[in-house]
């Protein structure tokens, strides 16, 4: 009877356990620590996610661009309105090393993106999102929630909703301001391989 | 104590699977749904039914026909039970808005109160007695600078199903009055 005992609360210790780690897993999907508190300044919390068409990027990838991150659906109007503008800027300042990367938060990406991309001419990459890459982010339930990254892969900026042109183009160029981190990752040369990608 | 094993056992590895499968973000309600009227109706004919919702100040939800077939329109669905139907479902239509920043941009949508009609129609085996409709309004919100994810906000009403209409005995059938004349 006693061994009885033993057994079911290691087992219930065992599946705790179990179930924590699963927890964390589905975290870690998307690696690093999750936004809580102060943005500015803050690390931005990595992850991999696939561009429409499958293929995976990796945001650390981009170490030594300024990043514009931008959380997006189709159905969100204000979203609809800062696309051109993204577009814009993208072409102004790529040469700056800015990389403007959407990431979807529809239900369906696969079936509802490919065609807004096209009316929308959209040129950068646009990535399939998820809950878990939402919540390392502090949770994006509005939408647009936009993140400049600077160089270093720390954020400079985040805005919730939709802003004017030049507060965005004032984000992109204090994100390219931030000097890279010698020790990080050269990859300041490197082309986005997904944004190639989708650009064509 | 075996059994007992079991089934801790399998409970415990459901809640490891049902903890993956939960979504981490809460929905916040931004259409609340006042009481809907008891709906009195009789076998064989329909009666009609009133819902009326209210957008929280400083939000807007698409309207039914919203102007971009990527937004999603706001539509009621219901479940209803044997010998009851919901006929057809009128919308109101939508008020012009526009985001700031882009006032080209018409878009037609619900503020403030809007009320949703249908028709309730009860079969002409229904039997007497009180039946409960359940179903949800499906809308997505926005305010002046962002928009929220896809929700839904549930709908009921009571249905009162009463005793079929008296046979009409024809003594004087209607006549136009121009035969009158």
């Amino acid at each position: 009877m006693n061994r009885n005992i033993f057994v079911l609360i290691v087992v219930i210790i065992v599946v705790f356990g179990m179930l924590v780690a699963a927890r964390r897993l589905k975290r870690e999907q998307a690696s690093g620590p999750t936004l809580n508190g102060q943005v500015k300044g803050a690390p931005a919390p990595d992850f991999t996610l696939p561009t429409i068409d499958g293929k995976p990027v990796k945001l650390s990838d981009l170490r030594g661009k300024a990043v514009l991150l931008n959380f997006w659906a189709t159905w969100c109007g204000p979203c609809k309105v800062e696309i051109p503008w993204f577009t814009e800027l993208q072409q102004q300042y790529g040469s700056q090393g800015l990389v403007i990367v959407g990431v979807s938060m529809d239900d369906d990406p696969k079936k509802d993106v490919p065609k807004f991309e096209q009316e929308m001419k959209i040129d950068y990459p646009v990535l399939v999102g998820n809950e878990s890459v939402a919540e390392l982010y502090g949770g994006v339930e509005g939408l647009p929630v936009t993140f400049y990254i600077g160089r270093d892969g720390k954020i400079v900026k985040k805005v919730v909703g939709l802003v004017s042109h030049s507060e965005i183009e004032d984000g992109i160029k204090e994100a390219l301001a931030k000097p890279s981190n010698s020790s990080e990752r050269a990859s300041s040369n490197q082309h986005f391989p997904a944004a190639t990608a989708v650009a064509h | 104590m075996r059994p007992v094993f079991a089934v801790v056992l399998a409970l415990s590895f459901s809640g490891v699977l049902s903890a993956q499968d939960t979504l981490p973000l809460a929905k916040v309600q931004r259409v609340t749904v006042a009481p809907v009227s008891t709906v009195q109706v009789r076998p064989g004919s329909s009666a009609p039914v009133r819902m009326t919702f209210r957008v929280m100040p400083g939000f807007h939800i698409n309207s039914n026909k919203p102007s971009s077939e990527l937004l999603i329109p706001t539509a009621v669905k219901f479940e209803v039970p044997n010998d009851i139907s919901i006929g057809k479902v009128e919308y109101p239509a939508g008020k012009e808005y526009s985001f700031s920043f882009s006032p080209g941009e018409k878009l037609a949508v619900y503020s403030g109160e809007f009320a949703v009609k249908a028709l309730v129609i009860a079969t002409k085996e229904a039997p007497r007695g009180r039946f409960r409709v359940r179903g949800a309004l499906k809308y997505q919100a926005c305010d002046n600078r962002a928009c929220y994810p896809p929700a839904t906000v549930p709908v009921e009403f009571n249905v009162s199903v009463g005793k079929p209409a008296p046979k009409s005995v024809r003594r004087n059938p209607a006549q136009s009055p121009h035969i009158h004349k």
